[in-house]
């Protein structure tokens, strides 16, 4: 049962990684992994407000597991690091790839504390 | 629209699975194994499966984007991944934090490298060459 919640929940979110992935590309093209590395950023600031604010599991499981875990992705983000570097982009992938890990880390905890703070 | 439909069915299954597997594998010893498995193994499929020309000729386009963008990119996860990480750090288990980091970047990386290495070798059309 709760599986279902987390599987409609992705969908959700996956609808929504699909649709900004699309907008932020018609600015930026598609050389530059942005789209993703913005929907990372977003999903880890939130899924880190989420965790603060304690609420009831179904709940978790459809905001955190399902639709913010769905939004953000990593298969995406090493796939894209990975053809960076196949490009000889070894500059602008080891940028991305600071930028993801050490960026979503500061905003995880930035969402964590305010979700403990504002709640 | 075919793809948003393929998008939804496929993004239910990979995140009803990803939440299946946390339920089968919990955290022992403070390691998220779960997250690193979904992690790895998406990642490794995915890459393969942007490169595998010769297997995704056979059907639409839709359900690539569906498999791809809605079933491995929400059976793999980067929030949980960097709340995980904070909580690690915050509790000051730099070991578990450390292998957490190192086998989820470069397990991924590696088995994507893999993916787009082994389509393009056995799973791309063969490259016209000049005689």
């Amino acid at each position: 049962m709760m599986a279902a919640v987390a599987g409609f929940g992705a969908a959700i979110g996956a609808l929504g990684r699909y649709g900004t992935t699309r907008v932020i590309q018609r600015w930026t093209g598609n050389h530059w992994p942005v789209a993703t590395l913005a929907i990372n950023w977003v999903g880890c600031f939130l899924l880190g407000g989420l965790s603060g604010w304690q609420l009831d599991q179904p709940l978790t499981v459809l905001l955190g597991t399902g639709i913010l875990g769905g939004f953000t992705t990593f298969s995406t983000f090493s796939h894209e690091l990975v053809m960076l570097a196949d490009q000889r982009h070894f500059g602008a992938a080891l940028g991305y790839l600071v930028l993801s890990v050490g960026g979503g880390l500061l905003l995880a905890a930035s969402g964590l504390w305010c979700g403990l703070h504002f709640r | 629209m075919a793809n948003v439909f393929a998008i939804i069915v496929c993004a239910f299954i990979g995140g009803g699975s990803r939440y299946l597997l946390g339920v089968v594998l919990p955290v022992t010893a403070g390691f998220p194994w779960a997250t690193v498995l979904v992690n790895l193994l998406g990642s490794g499929l995915l890459a393969w499966l942007s490169h595998a020309e010769r297997v995704t000729a056979r059907w639409p386009s839709a359900v690539s984007v569906g498999l791809g963008v809605g079933g491995l990119g929400a059976f793999t996860t980067f929030s949980t991944f960097s709340l995980d990480l904070e909580r690690l750090l915050n509790h000051q288990a730099w070991g578990v934090a450390g292998l957490y980091v190192g086998i989820t970047l470069i397990g991924g990386l590696l088995l994507s490298w893999l993916g787009v290495w082994s389509a393009r070798r056995w799973w791309a059309f063969p490259v016209e060459e000049e005689s």
